[in-house]
């Protein structure tokens, strides 16, 4: 079948989009128009009427019962970018999306190491790795609170049997250890997804070249320091890169473990908004409190597209 | 072969296979353990739960009907599962041939793919405020209808993301073949792509249901009312309550998940294939 070019588009061999040589082209355009018309309309809805709605909310005073009472311009704005306790839960927000990506896609590769060396048990245990990934959020954070408990938990449980304390931890009750069990929660939802995807990357992996310097009596560790690593970093990168994203997007298991405490210790940005909004009901400092985060996220997030974009470029 | 040479690691030569497998158990053991936990606790009796065991001491039915009976779980676990699998529906109607469009027909091939994808980036606190008030104004804030629209329209980009590669594999001859045959592009894509690559979509469709069965934050925001709340919304209630009895708090978290865990081990096979094969390439 040979491809009719027409005027208006190039089209590559890798796209393989071919014209039909026994439909119009202006009318295939037509067809694709209708197929791609409604994802349109959804970002529109998703993401362009969100942006600008938050906009017209953060310039004014608005409540969740009445919204647009008064034009105040980028007062609120502007009372959001000097609110310490703000700036306070943003960095929060943004220590733990890195800190969380890199712990998890740390353990997570580890782990689909471990896997990949027992292929055949590989498969099974992968599959039974599955179960955090599926459990909602706000249960993994039940699962949680009941372990970390501080009557009756089995954390305190385990340590006081063990002769390792003599009296009870209160995990959620101090600033440290409830990022921690913050942190312990997440790594366990999130690490399976983590290994599924280094699993993957470990497999399409070429054998040649592990083989030739096997030949060449290079030990285990040195063939995965300058053999697997480089040749998987750019599929690592782009988990990390993905697994920052929904670092970001951290909320069930603050609402359940801690609810922001002790006292405001574990407010992320999100959470803050949560409450600012539906407990508050200050609509107009919520819209500009997300108006912010949304561009700092932005502007933390671009230079990792940037550096993972320059590392596939320029793979070995 | 593969993937003992890929990490170096001979059969039954090598110590470093004792520390996979070691390395294996443990972090099976970790995966396994806070839901075996939560399992130990839904037999607990209200005093047993406090002696901090593993293993309930002296094992009670009482907390499963129990937590049916105090709360109306049965009212959240439907909402839950109408709402994530007509959203689930809907995400892939839209998706599948927009994807189509864009991968096979070149439609907007530069700029759609990106947007799609980069739409994901924003965090679903910037739909909250907005979103609410788009179904107070259109009528379907508290309602089935209106989660299902927010749901459907949130999880394109995962989908798109998922369902991408499988489109990508399918061989050009075969839709040519179909042209030959006479038949349209929705003809092709319904009759001859759909089919080929249907594991993929069934994968994708999973993935986008529990996505939506999961979720918390918008849904706590866009419902009001305990018979629209969904099975997370209900689940997070439990906390507010003063006396929180952990027994039927665990049976009830469990009684949620379970179904997601049944779904999930019928279709291990395309999952773990739909989430290797999708997206990091």
């Amino acid at each position: 079948m040979t491809s009719v070019p027409y005027s208006d588009a190039i089209v590559s061999p890798a796209a393989r989009a071919k014209p039909r040589a026994d439909v119009s082209p202006r009318r295939d355009r037509i067809v694709g128009a209708l197929f791609v018309a409604p994802l349109v309309v959804a970002l529109i809805v998703t993401t362009l009427y969100p942006t600008l709605f938050l906009i017209a909310l953060a310039t004014s005073k608005s409540t969740l019962g009445k919204p647009f009472r008064k034009f105040v311009g980028t007062d609120q704005i502007v009372a959001t970018l000097t609110d310490g306790n703000f700036q306070i839960a943003v960095a929060k927000s943004i220590a733990f999306a890195f800190a969380s990506a890199t712990a998890e896609v740390a353990v997570g590769f580890f782990v689909a190491l471990a896997f990949v060396t027992l292929l055949k048990l590989g498969r099974t245990l992968l599959v039974i790795a599955l179960l955090p990934l599926m459990t909602p959020p706000v249960m993994v954070a039940v699962a949680w609170k009941l372990i970390l408990a501080p009557a009756g938990g089995l954390l305190n449980g385990v340590l006081m049997k063990a002769g390792i304390i003599d009296a009870p931890l209160s995990f959620l009750a101090t600033p440290f250890l409830a990022w921690l069990s913050i942190g312990v929660a997440d790594l366990w939802q999130w690490v399976p997804f983590v290994a599924i995807l280094s699993f993957a990357a470990l497999l399409s992996l070429p054998d040649g070249v592990q083989e030739a310097a096997m030949v060449d009596g290079a030990s285990p560790l040195q063939r995965l320091r300058h053999i697997t690593l480089p040749l998987v970093a750019a599929p690592l990168a782009s988990i990390f890169l993905l697994k920052l994203i929904i670092g970001f997007k951290l909320f069930d298991l603050v609402y359940v473990l801690t609810f922001g405490g002790p006292g405001f210790a574990t407010t992320t940005a999100t959470f803050g908004i949560w409450r600012l909004a539906l407990e508050q009901f200050d609509v107009g400092n919520a819209a500009a409190q997300t108006l912010v985060y949304a561009i700092v996220i932005g502007i933390v997030t671009i230079p990792v597209v940037r550096l993972h974009r320059f590392a596939s470029e320029n793979q070995p | 072969m593969t993937a003992r040479v890929l990490s170096g690691l001979e059969f039954g030569r090598n110590p470093l296979r004792v520390l996979a497998l070691g390395g294996a158990l443990v972090s099976l053991a970790f995966f396994l353990l806070p839901i075996a936990y939560l399992l130990s606790v839904s037999f607990k009796r209200k005093d047993d739960v406090l002696a901090g065991n593993f293993l309930p001491v002296d094992p009670t039915l009482d907390n499963w009907p129990g937590a049916f009976a105090a709360t109306s779980l049965t009212t959240f676990i439907a909402n839950s599962v109408i709402v994530s699998v007509l959203a689930g529906i809907l995400t892939i109607a839209i998706t599948l041939p927009a994807a189509y469009a864009m991968i096979r027909m070149g439609v907007f091939r530069r700029f759609l793919p990106q947007a799609t994808l980069a739409s994901y980036i924003a965090p679903p606190v910037v739909g909250l405020i907005p979103f609410f008030f788009l179904l107070k104004t259109i009528g379907l804030l508290n309602t089935h209808a209106g989660l299902i629209l927010v749901y459907g329209l949130l999880n394109i980009p995962v989908a798109f993301w998922l369902i991408g590669p499988f489109l990508r594999r399918v061989p050009v001859e075969i839709e040519e073949a179909a042209a030959l045959d006479g038949a349209g592009r929705f003809r092709t894509l319904v009759s001859v792509v759909a089919p080929i690559i249907a594991p993929g979509i069934a994968a994708t469709t999973i993935i986008v249901v529990i996505l939506s069965f999961n979720e918390f934050l918008l849904a706590s925001g866009l419902t009001l009312t305990d018979g629209m709340r969904t099975l997370t919304v209900g689940i997070s209630l439990f906390q507010g309550d003063r006396l929180v009895n952990f027994g039927q708090m665990a049976a009830a978290s469990l009684a949620g998940i379970v179904p997601i865990y049944l779904i999930a081990f019928l279709m291990q096979k395309h999952l773990v294939e739909g989430l290797a094969k999708g997206g990091v390439k």
